[in-house]
């Protein structure tokens, strides 16, 4: 990552602002999910990983986006 | 040594839950550092400080969502241990699995390590946490403490990781950089360490400690790991840009963070 001279203010990349409100959501609903996927047939397991798997890509957005949080200068 | 003698809280709820008190304390308390660090990070138009604003805020924010499920009773479930029910308050790791992660890219951001350092570093810690939870959810006290030992194993890798490569590339920053990692990593060090220890005297482990004490000491760990890193974080100087002119809100207070 270089910094040319130019002045100009870091541009926001908005799919990347977007993503970010999306992953917090995935992971609002990963964690407020499970008792509304509660099975009579030992469900536990598969509502654990399903829990998991929403953080995991959650927490993945993050990293993505907030690494590519703004417009790289031409 | 009784395990009820060691219990502490107020069920606040009236639903035979003592801890209580202290899920609504944490909740409280996260919500607290979530509004704290959207407010002081309102405006900040800097490139970096934007990206750890970006991580802190979002750390205090889902955990405040977890502890609000656990005090409602949502993030939790039951599990038969050798013949005994065991009160697990899932949540928990559906938090650590979203945020430990971050704390980490906010000190890798900070020592300014590459993509793949990254990646190494969040994989290992998802790796740790997801093995913790399959400890939490096992039947046996030989699959419980063996998944605990490889969860442990993940959080010393972790911990070496920081306190090699990522501080000697924090330290080629210059020293307002270095030494905020420093202290960061040092409150990691300590405040990390201190979880599997808690697990394994604690209610999902040996049973030493009773629930009331385990929600308690967890909620303590877990407020300064994340409140307490993005203060510290954040008042540093050390986050804005290389290029980047000192603002205000924070310029100002760098020298009583040193």
């Amino acid at each position: 990552m270089t910094d040319t001279p130019t002045e100009q203010p870091p541009v926001m990349n908005t799919r990347s602002v977007v993503g970010l409100a999306a992953c917090a959501v995935i992971a609002l609903v990963g964690i407020f999910l499970i008792p509304t996927l509660q099975e009579p047939s030992g469900g536990l397991n598969v509502r654990f990983w399903t829990m998991a798997a929403l953080e995991l890509l959650a927490m993945g957005g993050v990293v993505y986006f907030v690494l590519n949080l703004h417009e790289e200068p031409e | 040594m009784d395990p009820i003698a060691l219990q502490a809280g107020y069920d606040l709820l009236g639903d035979g839950r003592p801890e209580t008190l202290w899920l609504g304390i944490g909740t409280l308390l996260m919500l607290i550092g979530t509004f704290y660090f959207i407010v002081k990070g309102w405006g900040v138009t800097d490139k970096e400080a934007r990206e750890y604003y970006s991580i802190t805020i979002l750390v205090p924010g889902i955990a405040s969502a977890a502890y609000l499920s656990m005090f409602f009773g949502i993030g939790l479930t039951e599990v038969t241990v050798a013949g005994e029910v065991l009160d697990i308050y899932y949540a928990r790791y559906a938090d650590w699995l979203f945020t430990t992660p971050l704390l980490l890219l906010d000190l890798a951001l900070l020592a300014k390590v590459d993509r793949v350092s990254i990646g190494t570093l969040v994989g290992v810690d998802a790796l740790m946490i997801v093995t913790g939870l399959i400890g939490a959810l096992s039947h046996t006290p030989l699959a419980r403490y063996s998944w605990w030992l490889f969860s442990t194993i993940c959080m010393i890798v972790v911990l070496y990781f920081l306190a090699t490569s990522l501080r000697a590339a924090a330290k080629e920053r210059g020293p307002e950089v270095a030494s905020t990692f420093n202290t960061l990593t040092a409150l990691v060090l300590v405040l990390w360490t201190a979880y599997p220890i808690l697990w394994i005297i604690g209610t999902e482990g040996a049973g030493v400690v009773g629930l009331g004490i385990e929600t308690l000491l967890f909620m303590v760990l877990d407020v300064t790991a994340k409140v307490g890193f993005g203060f510290i974080l954040l008042r540093s100087r050390a986050i804005l840009g290389d290029t980047e002119a000192p603002e205000p809100s924070a310029g100002a207070e760098a020298s009583a963070a040193d």
